[in-house]
């Protein structure tokens, strides 16, 4: 037998190529958007899956401290630590602000943390350099993607920072670079003053700031303990709320990334939709172009569904090379992008099968306009 | 054993309706015995081409009966199924163009309608062969249309139209692309086919010199169909 699509595709296998590539282009951009959506979940959740704790205690009615601000005092963490089924409790403080590097501008957010607790803040799978924080002041560990080697010295506020570590990945739920200090320097940072600001708090009858705040009190539970009965249970006594970590990863994702989420969602959605209306025309005009031949192959006796087949083979084929050359030219741009693209084999098959049925339903408008072709036309006169 | 190849009884063709209907075809009735070569002349916008695709059940007549073979396939309206499945087994079609499929090579534009066919290849395949031969193209066999003259691919038509062995060959113009000489040559090669295999040629001409290779002449006048034999050809 003589397989029709094969043979039309090798006469104009380069034109058929460029095509496949151009629309594999097109789904390269959904695949990129899927895998910025999917980049954007997981960094709403690696910096919670990265600090080791099973508990969030964070100020009372508020859904802190990334969804909303938390603060609380950090001698709370005292009082946690005495409660039923907890292990280890520390305090840990959040903020972000604006640093120059070699004259490059960086969003980062400084985690403050209490140098000899036992609870893991930076993951050790992701300390690329030098080590963690091991003293009470002027040490910070950065981001690789910041720039600055160990040894370094870093200025914030009225004081300098020895750079002892570097990490990789690891960036806050908004995407922003994360650096690390001792807990004590960050609620300096945090929450003491300059003086112009003590002298006008002053003035207006403000008497000085409380540097013992902390944005939320961490913490372990001991073995054999259920996180979520230990969290209520602590909710109860303390006039706190207590989030687990399964609660406030939901929190990040369900709160803090959710219209992002969604309006990346709907984009991709609507670029599915464009790239089948294309691949549609694609094989709708591949089937124009053949209308002198088919309506031959029809004049001749050749029945509606050889013809048929043909089409949708070219439309299998032609969806088959644009989704590995959309996944090839993803691939190769996606470490390009400013912030995390997460590339996964899942939603890339998923988006095969989408592709490919769809591109199966839009060749019915190239198969339509077979089946109503005259094969009258192939004869002149 | 009936020798009619093909026969049409008071078969008529009109376009539109009322005061707009025209009637091109006008109860024409003939018989074309198997092996006839038959021209068909008439000026411009008689109804040639109406008249070859109606008979290659292609356009639906407006009344009338045609009967290829044995085969009843139109009495005021279709008797078959499946006209496509009928010219693919009993029909044989050249045209003005070679119109092969560009994208096939020689061999499979031959072969692509007796496999459709459900024929075997090794039965397609020397039967090609033999097609091939007899056209003088089998070192053809793997060319492609376009890198062939536009001669040798009207000999391929012609090999097309033979491969799934038809009964009647119905070719529009044929030698119309073609100078004086290849026309002669191809007009005497219809003529051999339809000695050597048995087939019925229906070809329409407007070359009044191919006329005498032909054993009838059929022409359109008035919208009637007059028959011309040929006694010397």
């Amino acid at each position: 037998m003589i397989n029709l699509a094969y043979k039309d595709i090798s006469h104009s296998l380069s034109k058929f190529l460029i095509t496949a590539i151009s629309v594999g282009v097109l789904l390269g951009i959904v695949i990129i958007m899927i895998g910025v959506y999917r980049g954007m979940v997981f960094d709403a959740e690696v910096l919670v899956r990265d600090i080791k704790a099973d508990i969030w205690v964070v100020q009372q009615d508020t859904l802190g401290p990334f969804a909303q601000t938390s603060k609380v005092h950090e001698d709370l963490k005292y009082q946690i630590s005495y409660q039923d089924g907890i292990e280890e409790s520390g305090a840990i403080t959040f903020q972000t602000f604006q640093m120059i590097n070699k004259g490059k501008d960086f969003k980062v957010m400084l985690i403050g943390y209490d140098p000899f607790g036992n609870i893991e803040v930076i993951d050790n799978k992701k300390l690329i350099e030098g080590r963690v924080i091991e003293k009470s002041h002027y040490e910070i560990v950065v981001s690789q993607k910041i720039g600055y080697s160990l040894g370094e010295f870093i200025t914030l506020g009225r004081d300098q920072y020895k750079v002892v570590g570097i990490t990789k990945d690891t960036v806050s739920n908004s995407g922003d670079y994360l650096i690390y200090s001792s807990l004590k320097d960050a609620q300096i940072l945090q929450f003491t003053y300059t003086n112009e600001r003590i002298r006008s708090d002053e003035k207006r009858g403000i008497k000085g700031s409380n540097p013992h705040l902390v944005n939320a009190i961490i913490a372990q539970t001991k073995e054999g303990f259920n996180a979520t009965t230990v969290a209520r249970m602590i909710e109860h006594t303390t006039h706190k709320k207590v989030f687990t970590k399964d609660e406030q990863e939901s929190l990040l994702v369900d709160k803090v990334i959710k219209k992002s989420s969604k309006q990346i969602g709907m984009f991709t959605v609507i670029l599915i939709l464009v790239s089948i209306v294309i691949i549609a025309l694609i094989i709708y005009t591949m089937t124009l172009e053949k209308i002198k031949e088919i309506s031959i192959l029809k004049l001749i006796g050749i029945p509606n569904l050889t013809i048929a087949i043909m089409i949708i083979e070219e439309t299998v084929v032609l969806g088959f090379l644009a989704f590995i050359s959309g996944n090839i030219f993803a691939r190769l741009i996606a470490g390009g992008f400013p912030k995390r693209v997460l590339l996964e084999l899942s939603d890339a098959f998923s988006l095969f099968i989408i592709i490919l049925i769809s591109s199966v339903f839009a060749s019915l408008f190239g198969i339509y306009k077979v089946i109503k072709t005259d094969p009258a036309q192939a004869i002149g006169g | 054993m009936n020798n009619i190849a093909i026969k049409i009884e008071n078969l008529s063709k009109s376009f539109g309706q009322g005061d707009s209907k025209v009637t091109v075809i006008d109860g024409a009735s003939f018989s074309l015995k198997k092996g006839e070569f038959v021209s068909l002349v008439a000026p411009s916008g008689a109804g040639k081409t109406t008249l070859l695709m109606m008979l290659g059940c292609v356009l639906e007549p407006s009344s009338g009966k045609i009967t290829i073979g044995d085969e009843v396939v139109y009495d005021n309206k279709w008797k078959v199924k499946d006209d496509r499945e009928l010219r693919r087994k009993k029909i044989g079609f050249i045209f003005q163009a070679h119109y092969l499929i560009p994208f096939l090579n020689i061999e499979e534009n031959i072969k692509l309608l007796p496999y459709e066919n459900g024929e075997s290849e090794k039965v397609v395949g020397k039967r090609v062969d033999s097609i091939m031969d007899y056209l003088d193209m089998k070192d053809k066999m793997k060319s492609m249309p376009s890198q062939l003259s536009g001669g040798q691919n009207q000999r391929i038509a012609i090999a097309r139209a033979l491969a799934n062995e038809p009964d009647i060959i119905l070719a529009d113009e044929p030698t119309a692309a073609l100078d004086k000489q290849r026309a002669i040559s191809v007009v005497k090669m219809l003529k051999k086919i339809t000695r050597e295999q048995n087939v019925t040629i229906v070809m329409v001409t407007h070359d009044d010199s191919l006329l005498p290779y032909c054993d009838k002449v059929l022409s359109i006048e008035d919208k009637k169909i007059n028959i011309k034999v040929n006694a010397k050809v």
